[in-house]
């Protein structure tokens, strides 16, 4: 969906009359695209006023007791449980499908001038954004879009060149993954392999995947599944080379699909 | 933890209720239901038409929540809007799934008798969004009431009055639009 559309339905997911499979669509579109994002938002806060306008209904005696010991009942309870559905073989077969369609020699880091360079890691990150949207279509099941995320992966001042973007499923009922592809990097052998690292906002860590070696465009891919460990709130995400500097870094974005 | 009950939320307090909650912290859900339970409650007996309807809708509207915290952002949206947008959903889905149950007559604000004042504690967004909607024209009233309240489509809307569905669009968004406008002076501090 291009934002024209997106916006045309915006009116409609702010009611909460727009029909589920042109919702799910529309969403992960939200989830990459600030400005639609910010105006879906906006639309949502002028809709919720309807329901502050009502003339208030008293509230049954006894109803907070029950609220409080219903959040106390499911916070006591371990965070993660979920099946063990794997769907590494469907990720990695799209990841695959990704690598061979290339991004051509634009992103193969010839360009001199900054701006060029600059344009170029713009143009890997929304290609690689939309490649994504292709692993979600592919996936074995409807990967629901409140537990899809995408991130856009920019260079640091280190290189000045290439860009990426991330996927990760945050979901209680499957194994959380993270994908990232990468594209425009040096191809200096010394420099790989390539490292992915996630981080949270209490400086929690986790392994990302590793990127072996590039391809001719300065590309490639990391992926892991996370058989123990839930993702919610690993939102940082950074490529390091070989030395272990930040080559690229971005955010991903969890808060969507309330 | 000792939240306000009362004034307007900074963002950060907004994140600080949100992450108790998700911690399962009780001040912070007492603070929270203090705060938000009558508007959640209200919209459950308006759109669900019964009080025991009403009463398992604020309490899934709370375990949503809490399933959901890990990925509320103060900075991207008030809480407000984000539980109101959790309430009405669950409420709409309801309605949804329980084919048979005729829609509740809807009532409009002005039609609803006001509770005793001694019932009635402060509600923060209430004479807020009461001014923000009389931004709005009694057509542009209707429309949002029938798609917010009546679950219409758009669609649905446009079949049933006979116009384009462009229009009922293009009508839906000026009308949305207006309603943010007016909202603005009431943002968070």
């Amino acid at each position: 969906m291009n934002c024209i559309a997106v916006r045309d339905q915006l009116p409609e997911l702010a009611v909460g009359v727009l029909p589920q499979r042109e919702q799910v669509a529309l969403e992960r579109h939200l989830q990459w695209c600030a400005g639609c994002r910010k105006e879906a938002a906006e639309l949502g806060q002028a809709a919720a006023t309807f329901a502050f306008a009502l003339a208030p209904a008293p509230l049954p005696v006894g109803l907070e007791d029950r609220v409080v010991a219903g959040v106390g009942r499911l916070a006591a309870r371990p965070r993660t449980r979920r099946r063990p559905r794997t769907v590494i073989a469907a990720v990695i077969a799209a990841a695959i499908a990704i690598a061979s369609l290339g991004w051509g020699a634009v992103m193969a880091g010839r360009a001199e001038r900054f701006a060029e360079r600059a344009a170029q890691a713009e143009q890997a990150r929304s290609r690689a954004l939309a490649q994504f949207q292709h692993v979600l279509d592919s996936l074995p099941f409807q990967a629901r879009a409140d537990e899809t995320h995408l991130g856009q992966l920019a260079p640091t001042s280190a290189i000045q060149r290439g860009g990426g973007a991330v996927l990760q499923l945050v979901s209680p009922t499957r194994l959380d993954f993270v994908v990232v592809i990468v594209n425009g990097l040096p191809r200096d052998p010394s420099l790989a392999p390539y490292r992915v690292t996630l981080k949270d906002a209490g400086g929690r860590v986790l392994q990302g995947g590793r990127i072996a070696e590039l391809d001719a465009d300065g590309g490639g891919q990391a992926f892991r599944q996370f058989k123990n460990t839930d993702l919610t709130g690993f939102t940082t995400v950074m490529v390091r080379d070989a030395s272990g500097r930040v080559v690229l870094k971005g955010t991903v974005d969890q808060s969507t699909g309330a | 933890m000792n939240a306000r009950t009362e004034g307007p939320l900074l963002a950060r307090e907004e994140q600080q209720l949100v992450e108790g909650l998700l911690a399962g912290n009780e001040d912070a859900v007492r603070a929270l239901y203090v705060r938000f339970a009558r508007p959640i409650f209200t919209l459950g007996f308006r759109l669900l038409g019964s009080a025991e309807a009403a009463e398992e809708l604020t309490q899934d509207v709370f375990l949503t929540a809490w399933r959901k915290a890990a990925r509320f952002d103060a900075t991207r949206g008030r809480l407000s809007t984000w539980l109101m947008t959790i309430a009405h959903n669950l409420a709409v889905d309801r309605l949804r799934r329980e084919t048979g149950v005729t829609r509740p007559t809807l009532v409009l604000v002005d039609e609803v008798p006001e509770v005793a004042a001694a019932d009635e504690d402060p509600l923060l967004e209430r004479d807020a969004a009461v001014r923000a909607l009389q931004a709005l024209s009694d057509a542009e009233r209707k429309l949002l009431v029938r798609a917010y309240f009546g679950g219409l489509t758009a669609r649905e809307i446009a079949q049933a009055d006979g116009i384009p569905l462009g229009t009922v669009k293009t009508r839906l968004r000026t009308a949305l639009i207006k309603v943010r406008r007016a909202n603005q002076d009431k943002d968070r501090p």
